[in-house]
């Protein structure tokens, strides 16, 4: 009878009974593509309870609706709220005669130090002046790797102002100490922009994490960029929320510096499971600045929200 | 290890289960919800988590069960069945024989930890008293060769590469050549990371193969990978036809699901897992007591004889 009625003013409402079977499959849909799943959980929760109630007209698809509202969601949460205009900082930098200091961090192996090697491509593009400091200290080959890379993109450098070197200190030693050193010699040498490489951590190995924060604190650099791999699953949410609360806690600073955006390497092989994208925006709230699409040096790009936000890859 | 969260979560919802006055068709769904919820935050793949529910539910088939059987025990056995066949894909590793050449490579993808797991398992053989050797057949990556070198001589490991040569192809063959005229018994094929989607590195991959001729196999992957896994490991088992996987970075809070779901893939076993950056930092990897102790069997026993 109710229903009845309903249908002749030509309106129905959202019922949880409608919503729940969407947005379950909505759910593993999300998950297929490998959002985390707490994510994908939270996320439904909010179109669920953005839906409900609401109504629907005679002919609308409650699937449709549920579809257009979490296309909604992901954009807003995928699209930077601050600017990504790093090259803008680096002159502002510059006109206050110091070095424009970006710390790569993040878990074993993501792509720290090719990532890093591939934003110095695109500074000295930019005709900048890029020193990069070898802080990964532990990791056998890490400043060799660091050697080759400096060494290639010199020989690159055919023509234009940019220019790289490579500030090492071997291994064994005090990676926050090194850096330091590395940004007085920008410093008093005119660089423009120091690209300090770390050591590889898991986010639970507590000595590790402190030291990571120590350099941070010591250094307090512009930027402190997350490195993540587009390949990893659940555990970006954990990453990222320990990596975060490691700069908080073991910092000793009263206002204590978080991630302040991210770069989301191996992008070309997880085909259209792009949901690390969303975990990784969802979890800090910060911007993904590049995309890493490769092993060359112009394997470098910018997300486009409207290409991981659509019908084949997330919704 | 932290595989043994999603242990807990499994063992918590079958307590429950044994908890329930009444076990119908909604007590099962229920339990199977928490316990696929478990999987898909661990990265299983979700075609498997689908497979393992559809398959609990056929073989325990509540509907037509009759009073007197008890329905927790069968549940319980068929939730353990589907666990053992994701890991377990009852196949045995190659064991590498004494007294002669025996050829080991690793394939896997970038930044997985292959470099490192070589040394870790020429270490783990070197103290088992085999003479062993390593083999860089990574040209690509910049300071590969430093890498896997430094490695090599602090565990003093002889080991083969170049600066200088760039075919990774004539690199291999001539290491591993080498040392089995000089009578090394176990030999180390280090590889560059490359991934399903770059034909031509799948290629180049075929042709070290081709050229060394592997013994065995071995795919490594990064335990914190997660729906991705799947497809890179057919890709790989595929062109490189691997006989086993190492899981690496499981010294995190990683669970592992993701790797599982390549065993599954692959159907071929886990035999070691990573849990550091140092040498020693390599544990054996046996199935079926990994299922067991993620799942608690004290408890379980305790529960299945009530
Ligand atoms: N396919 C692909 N590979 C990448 C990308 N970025 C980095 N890599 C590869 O990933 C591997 C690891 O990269 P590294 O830069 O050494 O990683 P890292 O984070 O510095 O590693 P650690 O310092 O050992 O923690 C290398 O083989 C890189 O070539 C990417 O965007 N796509
Ligand atoms: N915490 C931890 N780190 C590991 C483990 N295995 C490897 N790593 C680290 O992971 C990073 C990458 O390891 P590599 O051995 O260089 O990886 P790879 O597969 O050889 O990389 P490519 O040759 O660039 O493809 C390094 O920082 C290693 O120290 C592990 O079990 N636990
Ligand atoms: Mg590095
Ligand atoms: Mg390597």
């Amino acid at each position: 009878m109710f229903s009845f009625f309903k249908n002749i003013t030509g309106q129905r409402e959202l019922t949880t009974d409608a919503l729940d079977p969407v947005l379950s499959d909505m759910k593993e849909h999300l998950i297929k593509k490998n959002v985390a799943s707490d994510i994908a959980e939270h996320l439904c929760q909010s179109v669920r309870t953005s839906l409900l109630g609401k109504k629907i007209g005679n002919w609308g698809r409650v699937s449709t609706m549920v579809r257009d509202s979490m296309e909604a969601a992901l954009k807003r949460i995928l699209t930077p709220k601050t600017s990504l205009d790093i090259l803008r900082d680096v002159e502002q930098a510059k006109a206050e005669r110091r070095p424009y200091v970006i710390s790569f961090i993040g878990v074993n192996g993501v792509g720290k130090s090719t990532n890093l090697s591939k934003v110095c491509f695109w500074l000295l593009q930019n005709n900048y002046k890029v020193l990069i400091a070898a802080c990964d200290t532990f990791r056998s080959g890490a400043v060799e790797q660091l050697r080759v890379h400096a060494r290639n993109l010199r020989a690159l450098q055919t023509s234009g102002q940019g220019s790289v070197e490579l500030f090492e200190r071997g291994y064994g030693k005090d990676s926050a100490g090194i850096a330091k050193e590395a940004i007085s010699f920008a410093t008093s040498n005119h660089f423009d922009v120091v690209l300090i490489d770390t050591a590889g951590r898991m986010q639970d190995n507590e000595p590790l994490m402190r030291a990571l924060a120590k350099l941070v604190a010591v250094n307090n650099p512009d930027k402190i960029i997350f490195v993540g791999e587009a390949l990893v699953g659940n555990e970006a949410v954990d990453q990222l929320t320990k990596f975060n609360q490691s700069l908080k806690d073991f910092s000793g600073l009263q206002n204590p510096r978080h991630i302040d955006g991210i770069i989301l390497t191996k992008f070309d092989t997880i085909d259209d499971k792009v949901g690390a994208a969303l975990s990784m925006t969802y979890i800090t709230g910060q911007p993904i600045y590049f995309v890493g699409t490769g092993q060359t040096y112009t394997d470098l790009k910018n997300l486009r929200v409207s290409h991981v936000v659509n019908r084949r890859r997330l919704c | 290890m932290v595989l043994a969260d999603l242990g807990r979560k499994i063992n918590s919802a079958l307590i429950d289960l044994s908890k329930a006055p009444v076990v119908d068709e909604k007590v099962l769904d229920a339990l199977l919800k928490d316990i696929c919820a478990a999987l898909l935050a661990s990265d299983v793949n979700v075609m498997l988590v689908q497979r393992l529910r559809n398959n609990v539910k056929k073989s325990v088939n509540i509907n037509e069960m009759g009073g007197g059987v008890n329905k927790k025990k069968i549940i319980q056995k068929a939730v353990m069945d589907e666990l053992f066949e994701l890991v377990d894909p009852g196949v045995e590793p190659y064991k590498p024989v004494k007294g002669r050449p025996n050829v080991f490579m690793m394939v896997g993808l970038q930044g997985a930890g292959k470099t490192t797991t070589c040394t870790k398992l020429a270490a783990h053989y070197q103290r088992k008293g085999w003479k062993v050797a390593l083999v860089c057949a990574d040209t690509f990556r910049a300071g590969a060769f430093d890498q896997l070198k430094q490695n090599a001589t602090k565990a003093k490991i002889p080991y083969y590469g170049s600066y200088t040569e760039n075919d990774p192809v004539s690199i291999a063959l001539e290491g591993v050549d080498k040392f089995k005229a000089d009578r090394f018994e176990i030999i180390i094929v280090d590889t560059s990371g490359r991934h399903k989607q770059e034909t031509e590195l799948f290629e180049e991959m075929k042709q070290i193969s081709a050229a060394v001729q592997p013994d065995s196999t071995i795919f490594v992957m990064d335990g914190t990978i997660g729906q991705a896994a799947e497809s890179q490991a057919k890709a790989f088992k595929e062109a490189a036809d691997f006989g086993s996987i190492i899981m690496t970075k499981m010294d995190g809070h990683a669970k592992g699901g993701g790797a599982i779901s390549a065993v599954a893939a692959s159907q071929s076993p886990v035999v070691f897992i990573g849990t550091g950056e140092h040498m020693y930092d390599l544990d054996r990897f046996e199935p079926q007591s990994f299922v067991r102790k993620m799942l608690g069997m004290g408890d379980m026993r305790d529960l299945v004889e009530k």
